[in-house]
């Protein structure tokens, strides 16, 4: 299949950066997204060319760097997938592609379709663990935990900090990841004596980091390659309204 | 006092608790508005049940008053904050969730503030038609008298009782004709079509902003959201349809045709 893309190129963070337009003639629907974009580098490579940047690790779905904004949707037009699970059999012959770096002012542009998104490891630092003294391994169920909270907090403990909700939201809000990591400690017995702490530190150091606020678009549950639900949104602003009251805001 | 807007989720939580204190008091602005289909009589007492509150009228009012200013202050204080946590555009966007009700939050609200001003100078401080304001009803000793009668004399003028006031024409009480007003005022099709469109676009903000209400404050289980999201959309139709049924029966000549 023959497909044109519509690339961003953007030599470094200060750059302007603009739209480039590529055509592909040999690409085959079983490919992957990023194995189109590993041909289009080849092709770059040998005209002599710089090969566009993105970044990419895994490619099965679990590391969480391979973000890009494929018509105008992070991870592009299927639900559920990140973009190295995407298959070009996706779009359809002739189709045109624009492909663009996830865009927030927390995640600044390194070059092409790369972002910086320490920003997200700067969060999960600030409260995203809980304090534990490391001995031998504790016994399987020392602790009941409740099968539906179980469910809950794994379906939190699916994020993998792609960085999708920020690039989706209107507002660049990480409200999102940062739900997803709070909660999916502060639903369970191990995460309670830091659970007030934990969400001030975190929701603390989001707004640090420039993130917008949320204004409940629900983009970003939209656009999750895990699928994670605003309800742990909701969630977190719970958890946060009683963490305040008890504690105030200073971190 | 402010310093709270330096927290985007406690803004949030202002936005909230602001939010559905105006609405409350829009849903019983509602259903007050709609007594004008039981007639005037029934308007008119009720307004002047409303006005003889005294200080719990005004508690009211400076209550409504705080809670609109720092709802609209937290929503133009987050509305830039957040434009700028996005700065850079895409060029191809797509919105999947995210519904024009939504997006246009900051723009409806402010449409609904310049109406609530220009409302509130229509009919609460007269200045818009202030010949229409004026309307008194009298009740005199014999009768109860709809146009003022050249006859009466108003209250303020009997205090010293004179003789030449008592008998038939005396006026008892004296009330403001809240019916004679509205309805004279959305005979006017301009006011009236200005009016309706104004409270759809209350209604859509609504629409969004009750199940909002509720996602900010951490009540969204999967049990009830999806009924709490069509509430929002069904709050937000009957208050628009609440308000504009009024105006839209005195234009079409439902009521009000005997002023
Ligand atoms: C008067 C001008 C108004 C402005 C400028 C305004 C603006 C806004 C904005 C921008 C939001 C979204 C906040 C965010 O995304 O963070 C919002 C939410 C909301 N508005 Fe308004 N609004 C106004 C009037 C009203 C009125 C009259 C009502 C009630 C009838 C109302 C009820 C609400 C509620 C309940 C929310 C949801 C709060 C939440 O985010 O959870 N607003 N408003
Ligand atoms: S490359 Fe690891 S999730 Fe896509």
């Amino acid at each position: 299949m023959k497909v044109k893309l519509h690339i961003w190129r953007q030599n470094g963070p200060n750059d302007k950066g603009k739209m480039v337009d590529y055509n592909l003639d040999n690409v085959s629907s079983d490919m992957s997204f990023l194995e189109m974009l590993d041909i289009l580098n080849e092709d770059l490579i040998l005209k002599g060319e710089e090969p566009v940047v993105f970044e990419h690790d895994c490619r099965e779905g679990i590391c969480g760097s391979c973000g890009l904004v494929i018509n105008g949707k992070p991870h592009g037009p299927e639900s559920g997938t990140t973009t190295c699970q995407l298959h070009m059999r996706k779009f359809k012959d002739g189709d045109d592609i624009f492909v663009e770096p996830f865009r927030s002012k927390a995640f600044s542009i390194v070059k092409d379709l790369m972002v910086d998104r320490s920003a997200y490891d700067r969060i999960q630092q600030s409260g995203g663990f809980i304090s534990a003294n490391v001995g031998s391994a504790p016994d399987a169920n020392a602790i009941p935990i409740a099968k539906n909270i179980a469910d809950l907090a794994m379906d939190a403990a699916a994020c993998i900090g792609c960085g999708a909700c920020a690039a989706a939201c209107p507002n660049g809000s990480a409200m999102l990841f940062v739900a997803a990591k709070s909660s999916q400690l502060n639903l369970l017995p191990q995460g309670q004596p830091e659970k007030n702490k934990r969400v001030r530190a975190m929701i603390n150091q989001m707004e640090k980091e420039g993130f917008g606020g949320c204004s409940n678009y629900y983009e970003c549950e939209a656009a999750c390659p895990k699928n994670i639900s605003v309800r742990f949104i909701a969630k977190m602003n719970r958890d946060y309204f009683v963490a305040v009251v008890k504690e105030g805001t200073k971190v | 006092m402010f310093k709270y807007l330096n927290h985007v989720v406690i803004s949030k939580f202002v936005m909230a608790i602001t939010g559905i204190i105006l609405i409350l008091f829009i849903t019983g602005h509602a259903l007050g508005n709609l007594q004008i289909f039981l007639g005037k009589e029934a308007l008119n007492k009720y307004a002047a049940f409303l006005q003889g509150l005294g200080e719990f009228l005004w508690i009211e009012r400076i209550g409504l008053l705080v809670a609109a200013l720092l709802h609209i202050i937290t929503s133009i204080y987050l509305k830039l904050y957040n434009y700028n946590a996005r700065p850079d555009k895409y060029v191809v966007k797509r919105y999947i969730k995210a519904k024009l009700n939504s997006r246009t939050m900051i723009w409806t609200g402010l449409m609904i503030a310049a109406f609530v001003i220009y409302h509130l100078l229509h009919f609460t401080v007269g200045s818009i038609q202030p010949e229409n304001y004026k309307y008194k009803e009298i009740y005199t000793q014999n009768a109860y008298s709809v146009e003022y009668n050249a006859n009466a004399t108003s209250l303020s003028s009997q205090d010293n009782d004179n003789d030449a006031n008592i008998g038939v024409n005396k006026i008892l009480y004296e009330r403001h004709d809240v019916y004679k007003m509205v309805v004279l005022g959305f005979k006017n099709p301009y006011i009236s079509i200005f009016y309706i469109v104004a409270v759809i676009l209350l209604g859509f903000h609504i629409s969004h902003a009750v199940q909002s209400f509720f996602q900010t404050l951490g009540w969204n289980s999967p049990k009830y959201f999806t009924w709490i999201e069509k509430l929002s959309v069904a709050y937000g139709y009957f208050i628009a349809i609440a308000f504009l049924i009024v105006p839209l029966s005195i234009l079409l000549g439902i009521i009000g045709s005997n002023v």
